[in-house]
């Protein structure tokens, strides 16, 4: 179990860039998928869930963008955001502020056009050097850090689908393990041409034609006691996070069951505390049981359901932080109440399960 | 000949482009002799940037030991007419 909570939250999203136009789209219950413009972006899709009018130089800045790539642009607005939403105190300890993001591959689009210059270019080095930053994975953890003045531990976890819960997992046990005072933690993903043409190859018929998105929700976890010298309210506490694995697909419903119910167990709460539900939903047949999974382990009890996949578009490594975030948003302002449970869940198709159970701080 | 020949004004033109962008400055606070490093902020990496770039741009290759006399715009110019006029030599 962790003592950390959840004090501060910010977004970047198809809904636009800040928590309150993603906590106004959840809500609702309103779609952010569009369709593209595809003489930008050709490809396999014609809807998807970008950033509305997103880019470096508008939201990070002129000077220093120049070859900054879009993932990274998301994660160091993010990033901005969620330090602006608290007065950047976390900033003005630097040593102690920790770094914890999830993303895909780092920019897909990144590392093939590096590679693609270098292999056709005259000289396999005629490439421009300013961008092989971008061609490593950590780079929008690392800038994000760089850009914020953050000096604490800077980490960088994938996981598929997962990513968002395996990075509050790691953050929670850097904390347990003295390295840090406080976690910005979350994940980010972007849209490109490149990724698309990855995932339509990577998918299953079934699930081929679903739009992805693109986005990024990022946390601040720190100590109770923190959050009340900083005078931040708590909005969750971070009960635990669970993982586990199957083998075949039929077996994912069971293991995610069972995941849900050690979460439980573990912490004593009781399944009819748990009120909000947000599950990834991916994955053609594996959202169907992930739903009943989720309902095996909760029994007869009526949460309210969150489903961001239809209103963001499949956010691959983004898609749990965007789910935790959808928590928040449907927890509103004042966060959960004493007594109420959420639960963020998912299951990736390489064969893992997880989830995150909160409750009221 | 002199070497400088060998970069004619658009050339020129170009090769201030390419600099401007990736110092990230207006063409007008860039003067001939302004200098990259005391005067518009560039650091090492910007140095490599420029000299990678202008391979790319005009098909040429610069040893990195022209980096030391291309601190200005006056001194890239040069050291991208010799690279232009020793290309045109090896041919």
């Amino acid at each position: 179990m962790s003592p950390l909570v959840l004090s501060a939250w910010s977004a970047v999203s198809a809904y636009g860039v800040g928590s309150a136009p993603f906590s106004e789209g959840i809500n609702a219950g309103r779609s952010a998928v569009g369709t593209l413009d595809r003489t930008v972006y050709p490809g396999p899709f014609e809807r998807g869930g970008l950033v509305p009018d997103f880019t470096a130089a508008e939201y990070v800045g002129r000077k220093g963008t120049r070859t900054m790539d879009r993932v990274t642009a998301i994660a160091v607005t993010a990033v901005g955001r969620l330090l602006a939403s608290c007065d950047a105190e976390p900033a003005r300890r630097p040593e102690q502020t920790a770094l914890v993001l999830g993303t895909g591959s780092g920019s897909v689009q990144s590392i093939m056009d590096f590679t693609r210059d270098s292999l056709a270019g005259e000289r396999p080095y005629h490439v421009d050097p300013a961008r092989f930053p971008n061609t490593v994975m950590n780079r929008a953890a690392g800038q994000s850090a760089i850009w914020h003045g953050i000096k604490g531990p800077n980490t960088t976890v994938a996981g598929g689908w997962l990513t968002g819960l395996l990075a509050l997992s790691y953050a929670v046990r850097l904390h347990r393990g003295g390295h840090c005072a406080r976690v910005l933690c979350g994940a980010a993903e972007e849209y490109s041409t490149q990724r698309a043409w990855l995932e339509w190859h990577g998918r299953t018929a079934e699930e081929r034609s679903a739009p992805l998105g693109e986005g990024s929700a990022v946390f601040l976890l720190e100590m109770p006691e923190d959050a009340a010298a900083a005078g931040r309210a708590p909005l969750a506490r971070i009960r635990t996070t669970c993982f586990r694995a199957f083998g075949e697909q039929g077996e994912a419903r069971a293991a995610l069951a069972a995941c849900v119910r050690d979460a439980l167990e573990t912490t004593g709460v009781a399944a009819g505390d748990v009120r909000l539900v947000a599950p990834l939903g991916a994955g053609g047949e594996l959202a169907a049981l992930e739903e009943a999974g989720v309902t095996d382990a909760l029994g007869a009890t009526d949460p309210r359901w969150i489903r961001c996949r239809p209103l963001l578009g499949d956010t691959s490594a983004a898609s749990t932080s965007l789910q935790l975030a959808a928590v928040l948003a449907a927890a509103g302002e004042s966060g959960l109440a004493p007594g109420e449970a959420a639960l963020v869940t998912g299951i990736e198709r390489d064969g893992t399960v997880g989830c995150a159970l909160l409750t009221g701080a | 000949m002199t070497t400088a020949n060998r970069v004619d004004a658009d050339g020129r033109a170009t090769i201030k482009e390419i600099i401007c962008d990736i110092l990230e400055i207006d063409a007008d606070e860039m003067t001939d002799t302004s200098r990259f490093k005391e005067d518009h902020e560039a650091d090492s990496m910007g140095a490599i940037e420029i000299l990678s770039q202008l391979e790319r741009a005009f098909g040429i290759d610069i040893d990195q030991a022209e980096l030391a006399r291309m601190v200005n715009l006056e001194g890239v110019v040069t050291v991208v007419g010799e690279a232009v006029a020793a290309k045109a030599a090896s041919h």
